[in-house]
């Protein structure tokens, strides 16, 4: 045995048994064998040593802060982004940057990746979350309480004693009072969505509006759309869900694409079929692989960032 | 330091540098999208090439710019990496309250240790990585970690074995 596999077969060897004790299935036998494999050899007793310090290493961390940054939410994006640039030489330099965002959102205070949510704690109680691809600036000292959605979605559910806000949308402003509401910056106007408090929508340059909970209306710079009544009970992204009924397949996999990195793709004619379902957002590609089954299509991946999805060879 | 190193070796390492430095430089610029960055990693990316000279001689380098960047993308993702945990970690340390949160000294000893830790379990996949992080950190048993993860417990037990053996292999 070489060098190499006598290490590794040792590190096994104590692995095997620390898995053993901590499982709470180890015997009297087990242990008497650990002791004689820690006797056996002064490299043994060393690895034995070292998974102790290892053990100790983790035990005197603070675990919260240690879990946050060690489990933090965007390890899967750092795996997308050693593949992307192990192919990174195989495309063009712009490539990687055309999938950056604008500025305005780099320089946010807060924002998510594709895939990414987020949850932030105000003070008296106010909970701020982000969805996906999104960037928000936050300016809430020297009495200032303004919020500033550059793109993608907010949720904000105010605590009790909270005094109004504002929230700037590319617009107009939204100012809030005790209230629970979504807002998202869509491509030509923002959709606001209201489940509780005060809610009035002023466009940037047209008459305001005040919005009712169980109501959702779009606003352009020049005018509030009619409020459209909306099932509040009907789970979203703040769930980490994506909940449609009967929705045409196309607009559930443009909606599906936000919260995947990478290229989606699909054949038009796929998008006269619907689609019904509550979908978990933890996981996209299973979300495609379950719409793969119940729909019969086929589901192409050149890389796990780039999937095209066709219509099965029994729905041609 | 650089143009001591770079003056005190032959002068193909001087070549080698002002050749190829300032290609590498933009490749890392269109990565990063600051010039600062790209710099520095540019730099340290040169560092590595020279320190390891004595292993791979400059002048036998066949495509001496695909080997920088084989380099410069490592150093890339590593980048990438302490950035990212530096993220979560300072995000974390804001939602603390005041109380607990450990002093300016600490707070680096700590970060670094993170980082230490972060780059050990860098290759393990996500959940064998999870299940240790949980084992460790929170305490919590196989069968609830079994539960999290939504695997039975011999899968665990499996996952547990593999991240102790991979820490084992790789701690000096």
């Amino acid at each position: 045995m070489n060098n190499q596999a006598q290490t590794r077969q040792i590190a096994e060897d104590a692995a095997h048994f620390l898995v053993l004790l901590e499982s709470g299935t180890a015997s009297a036998d087990d242990r008497a064998r650990l002791q004689r494999w820690r006797e056996q050899s002064a490299h043994h007793e060393q690895t034995w040593q070292k998974a102790q310090g290892l053990r100790q290493r983790f035990a005197t961390l603070p675990p919260e802060l240690a879990m946050a940054s060690l489990d933090r939410p965007d390890l899967g994006r750092r795996t997308a982004l050693k593949r992307a640039l192990i192919v990174a030489a195989l495309l063009p330099a712009g490539w990687m940057l055309a999938q950056q965002a604008p500025i305005a959102a780099l320089r946010a205070d807060m924002r998510t990746a594709a895939g990414d949510r987020r949850d932030i704690r105000l003070q008296y109680g106010s909970l701020l979350q982000l969805d996906t691809a999104s960037a928000l600036n936050i300016e809430l000292e020297q009495g200032k309480r303004l919020l500033t959605l550059i793109e993608g979605e907010m949720a904000l559910n105010m605590g009790k004693d909270v005094k109004a806000m504002t929230i700037k949308t590319r617009q107009g402003r939204v100012q809030v009072s005790g209230a629970e509401l979504c807002v998202r910056q869509l491509d030509d106007g923002c959709l606001i969505s209201v489940w509780r408090g005060d809610v009035e929508l002023f466009p940037e340059h047209g008459p305001s509006m005040r919005l009712q909970p169980g109501q959702r209306a779009t606003m352009s710079a020049a005018q509030v759309s009619p409020a459209q009544p909306f099932d509040t009970r009907q789970p979203g992204w703040r769930q980490g869900v994506l909940s449609v009924e009967n929705q045409p397949l196309g607009v559930f996999l443009a909606e599906l694409s936000r919260y995947r990195p990478g290229i989606l793709r699909w054949e038009p004619e796929l998008e006269r079929l619907n689609v019904t379902g509550t979908f978990r957002l933890d996981d996209t590609d299973q979300i495609l692989q379950l719409l793969a089954a119940s729909l019969g299509l086929q589901v192409h991946s050149r890389t796990r960032y780039w999937v095209t999805l066709a219509p099965g060879k029994a729905s041609v | 330091m650089m143009r001591q190193a770079v003056g005190a070796s032959a002068p193909t390492l001087e070549n080698f540098y002002r050749e190829h430095r300032s290609w590498l430089e933009n490749w890392l610029r269109c990565r990063l999208g600051n010039a600062w960055d790209a710099a520095d990693l540019s730099q340290d990316t040169f560092v590595r090439v020279l320190a390891s000279q004595h292993s791979e001689p400059l002048h036998g380098l066949r495509e001496p710019r695909a080997y920088l960047l084989t380099v410069g993308k490592r150093l890339l993702i590593n980048h990438y990496q302490r950035r990212s945990l530096e993220q979560a970690y300072l995000q974390a340390l804001a939602t603390l309250p005041e109380t607990v949160i450990p002093s300016p000294e600490q707070r680096w000893v700590l970060l670094e240790t993170l980082q230490a830790l972060d780059e050990l379990l860098d290759a393990l996949p996500l959940a064998v990585r999870r299940a240790f992080l949980w084992a460790q950190l929170e305490g919590l048993s196989y069968a609830q970690i079994a539960e999290r993860l939504k695997v039975s417990e011999r899968t665990v037990k499996r996952y547990m074995a593999q991240a102790y053996t991979h820490c084992l292999m790789l701690e000096p």
